[in-house]
């Protein structure tokens, strides 16, 4: 029986200055472009580094165009919020460039007063998450744009798209008909999707792309292809093209990145069974053997409730990785109180006279990499992946 | 019955409980499992309780505790219980988690479960609730 632990009331994540950035500094995400980084632990600060060197740059430019508004600290915090939740898709070379465009057009929507980015952001959502099967909910304007984004797609491609969004036939039936492997399939798929949530873009907004370069860079963006973002130049594209750098935030700033990810927020039991059995579904994809499946569910279960036990709220993100190797990542957030000794609370007989149970010492030894990284008072993050060796 | 709606059911035959798991369950449901068990114990005074958990996606650090403690409560209350219906691949990520059903029996199946039961508690025939 676990002990009952003493959990600290949890900050609940509001507009307040800056409380998602401490949050989000701790995460292991940015710093790298490729694989693990083992120095994450020790080197928390180079993680941190992205960000924070953002802020002073968001707020300068915030500031001179608002001067002492009690507003711009919030428009700061909403432009590095949208940063933040890029940040994984976008080059690093990109990030300065990209927090700029950002700055820009969230001082833009302040003064027209419209909400316009909100609505694209939350269709781009819509596609991402519930495909185009749900478009009888959309307005008709919504379905008219999805029907002509469709149109703009490749015979190979639209098939696809409506075989597996519509149809609902799995990656793996897919792959079997066209003789391919549920891999090549999903990331067809998840191209496809990409160049999808542009186009429908494009025809929401009725806006017609200023220079041949322009598709090209945002597609790098929307399929979160990094190395194609640097070689086109994305970057200095998005600071001199209004039209890209207005579409880059609906393309970037959604829940889901593509097909390969899906995010879990955790606050409740319920929740750690929602998070593991969304692992195991997207590991599926995947060639795990069943027992490589339920290992990794069951570490996702070990680690989300960690969050509920002891940091209250966070999210969990699954994610399928194809190269170097193909493989799964978890990264568990949250903005809890944090760990004050890592190493200890890795530690089988500490872990559980401290009341951590097994949940992180086991998640460990269940997966084939593990990071933790904690900033007492400010929150932890878990970044766990397995392997798929076969 | 007040597991829900068949998240989990609890049968009764002579002494024994057997309580099947349908679906995959979280800690709050475990902990219901474990009071509904414990209360049924006592009201039928069961001597031996089966728990199948077949249909269990995972047994994790807090199930596989919660199991434990379950047959240890039912043990003060003169019950033997019995884990059936594990599967392989969940047993090898208990195993690598480091977390077994320390100390409490389990079997193959439920036909095993009931022949382990038989072979030490006598099933003895029910005398109803305390109380009819
Ligand atoms: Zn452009």
């Amino acid at each position: 029986m676990p002990p009952p632990a003493a959990v600290p009331p949890t900050p609940v994540p509001t507009a307040a200055p800056l409380p998602d950035v401490s949050e989000l500094t701790v995460a292991p995400g940015p710093a790298r472009s490729d694989g693990p980084d083992p120095d994450a632990r020790a080197g928390s600060r180079a993680a941190t580094e992205p960000i924070t060197h953002l802020i002073p740059i968001v707020r300068r430019i915030v500031h001179a165009r608002l001067g002492g508004d009690p507003l711009a600290d919030d428009l700061v915090q909403e432009t590095l919020t949208r940063v933040m939740t890029a940040i994984d898709r976008i080059d690093a070379s990109m990030l300065e460039p990209y927090a700029i465009s950002t700055a820009r057009n969230v001082l833009a929507n302040h003064w027209r007063g419209q909400d316009r980015e909100r609505r694209n952001q939350h269709r781009a959502l819509e596609i991402a998450i519930d495909g185009p099967s749900d478009s009888a909910l959309l307005a008709g304007e919504d379905r008219s744009a999805m029907a002509t984004a469709l149109s703009k797609l490749s015979e190979r491609d639209r098939a696809l798209v409506l075989a597996h969004e519509v149809s609902g036939v799995d990656t793996a039936t897919l792959a079997a008909r066209d003789g391919s492997t549920p891999g090549a399939v999903a990331a067809q798929l998840s191209r496809a999707r990409a160049k999808l949530r542009i186009e429908y873009l494009l025809a929401a907004e009725h806006v017609e792309l200023p220079t041949p370069q322009c598709r090209a860079v945002l597609l790098a963006l929307s399929a979160a292809d990094r190395r194609r973002q640097r070689q086109l130049d994305a970057a200095r594209h998005l600071l001199q093209c209004n039209v890209c750098a207005q579409l880059s935030t609906p393309l970037l700033a959604r829940g889901k990145t593509s097909d390969d990810q899906i995010t879990v927020g955790i606050s409740v039991d319920a929740d750690i069974v929602t998070a593991r059995q969304a692992a195991r579904e997207l590991a599926s994809r995947l060639s795990f053997s069943a027992t490589a499946l339920t290992t990794i569910a069951t570490a996702v279960s070990e680690i989300a409730r960690n969050i509920v036990r002891f940091a209250g709220q966070g999210e969990i993100v699954v994610e399928l990785l194809r190269r170097p190797r193909a493989g799964v990542q978890i990264v568990a957030r949250d903005a809890g109180p944090g760990i004050v000794d890592t190493q200890a609370a890795l530690t089988e007989g500490y872990s559980t006279y401290h009341g951590l149970g097994l949940g992180l010492p086991g998640a460990r030894r269940l997966m084939d990499e593990f990071q933790l990284v904690s900033e007492p008072g400010r929150g932890t993050t878990v970044t766990m992946t397995k392997w798929d060796s076969r | 019955m007040s597991s829900g709606p068949a998240l989990v059911s609890i049968l009764r035959q002579d002494s024994y409980l057997i309580a099947s798991v349908h679906t995959a369950l979280d800690d709050s449901e475990m902990i219901r499992l474990r009071n509904n068990l414990v209360e049924q114990i006592g009201r039928y005074r069961s001597n031996g309780v089966i728990i199948d958990v077949a249909a269990l996606d995972v047994l994790d650090s807090f199930g596989a505790k919660t199991l434990a403690t379950i047959a240890e409560m039912a043990r003060l209350r003169g019950a033997l219980t019995v884990i059936v219906g594990i599967q392989p691949d969940v047993a090898f990520a208990m195993v690598q988690l480091g977390m077994g059903t320390a100390g409490v029996p389990t079997a193959l199946d439920l036909e095993e479960g009931l022949a382990y039961l038989n072979a030490r508690v006598p099933r003895r025939p029910v005398r109803g609730p305390l109380g009819d």
